[in-house]
């Protein structure tokens, strides 16, 4: 054995941990050894002094602040019991409510995407036309049928919404006539009326439109509604016209402005 | 009377028995105390610290395996908070003072004289102690103060019992030199 390999021993042996047959091998090696025993011996002085180094008592208040601490913390570790079996019930609450909608949403926007993607995809085949005539066609008869139901709306502002998609239906059927004079001839709110006239004049293209404002003609009774038919009928050109306003001017407590205007409105007619 | 071992009551802490922590203290604040006060000089820091070891061992209970030495597992908390310490201020809170400053805060004997003569007996020791690496300074501790094996310093310092022995004597003959030469 070399003498580095003592220090290990020698802190065995300063701190009393050899055995009594390792102790003596390690004294007969710092016998035999000048200088093992000249550091060991410096060592062991210092060593031996340390006995007087000193730890102050701890204060007396330590084991009471200690349970006080505990206390404290016993009490955080409750409250986030509680706090989190809240929480779990929320959390079980939210698993519940929205499962059922959140399904029902996530199926739409994956119908939405799928057609998206049938679509777009398609159209590099080159069944692009027919695929967007089936989708143009479709999103018509959507228009279509949403007027409609709008027109049955009870408020105003939704009816004129109805009567104003008319103008980005381009192919209006009989059915989008029929339902635009219900609301010409019958509907309480002028607003909607004047909206309604408006609409049927960009569809006067049709015959069995322009009979039917002619027609319309003695049902209206507001003045405003009186005036503005005689201006559509103007611009027109409507001849077959003049028939109804004659008939018109016959009411006995017609307005008295609307009664010159029509005057006026025939005599540019004929 | 079997008393129970300090793996035990600190498994039963784990599983939820808090209140047993305050057996554990009852056991090992005065001992945790002085390592602190060894490493600081600094007797109300120490305090302070023990109060933080324990509540650390309260909050991360479930960090104990009980694999180990309930000692091994403290002494490494104290440790860590030792060196959060060091973060907060850049030094431990007592040391690398000048050595009148030191030798005020030396605890002495009954009367003022005696008080006096020990004060100037043990400064340069205290200041040698003081002017040693942490490092050496916590090995010396370990087992001059607190007398652990070194297979447990070896535990709480991660690493084999062997290199604690060495690195013991190695704090050891630092400490000598430092005090041979504040002698001359």
């Amino acid at each position: 054995m070399n003498c580095e390999q003592y220090e290990e021993k020698f802190s065995d042996y300063i701190s009393k941990q050899l055995t009594i047959a390792e102790r003596e091998e390690f004294e007969k090696h710092l016998a035999g050894c000048e200088s093992c025993m000249q550091e060991f011996t410096a060592i062991q002085q210092v060593w031996d002094l340390m006995d007087e180094i000193q730890v102050p008592e701890p204060g007396g208040h330590m084991p009471v602040k200690f349970k006080a601490m505990l206390d404290t913390y016993k009490q955080s570790v409750d409250e986030k019991k509680e706090a989190f079996s809240i929480k779990e019930l929320l959390a079980r609450l939210w698993q519940w409510q929205p499962r059922w909608p959140l399904a029902y949403s996530l199926v739409i926007v994956l119908i939405s995407f799928g057609s998206g993607y049938l679509v777009f995809h398609a159209s590099t085949t080159g069944k692009q036309d027919e695929q967007l005539q089936a989708l143009t066609s479709q999103v018509h008869e959507l228009k279509q049928t949403m007027m409609l139901a709008l027109l049955e709306n009870p408020s105003a502002s939704e009816r004129i919404k109805g009567v104003s998609y008319t103008s980005e239906i381009k192919h209006a059927d009989k059915e989008v006539i029929d339902a635009l004079f219900a609301t010409l001839n019958n509907d309480p709110n002028v607003n909607v009326r004047l909206s309604t006239l408006d609409a049927l004049t960009h569809l006067a293209a049709h015959p069995e439109v322009r009979q039917g404002l002619i027609q319309s003609i003695i049902q209206q009774d507001s003045p405003l509604m009186q005036s503005a038919i005689a201006d559509v009928m103007l611009k027109l050109q409507e001849k077959g016209s003049v028939n109804s306003f004659k008939q018109l001017l016959k009411q006995k407590d017609l307005n008295p402005g609307v009664k010159d205007k029509i005057r006026q409105t025939i005599t540019q007619l004929i | 009377m079997n008393a129970l071992s300090d793996n035990t009551i600190m498994l039963r802490v784990k599983a939820g028995d808090l209140e047993r922590m305050g057996l554990l203290f009852e056991r090992h604040y005065r001992s945790l105390y002085g390592f602190l006060f060894h490493m600081t000089y600094h007797r109300e820091a120490s305090e302070d610290m023990v109060q933080t070891v324990f509540y650390k061992m309260l909050r991360y209970r479930n960090s104990f395996t009980g694999e180990g030495e309930f000692m091994a597992w403290m002494y490494q908390i104290a440790r860590n908070v030792l060196k959060d310490e060091v973060k907060k201020k850049g030094k431990l809170p007592g040391t690398h003072h000048d050595a009148n400053e030191l030798a005020d805060r030396l605890p002495g004997g009954a009367s003022a004289d005696e008080h006096l003569e020990k004060k100037q007996a043990n400064a340069g020791l205290y200041m040698a102690m003081n002017k040693l690496s942490d490092d050496n300074r916590e090995i010396l501790t370990l087992s001059r103060f607190q007398e652990l094996k070194y297979q447990e310093i070896g535990q709480i310092l991660g690493i084999t019992e062997g290199a604690a022995k060495v690195r013991a004597f190695r704090a050891m003959q630092e400490l000598k030199d430092i005090y041979t030469k504040m002698e001359r």
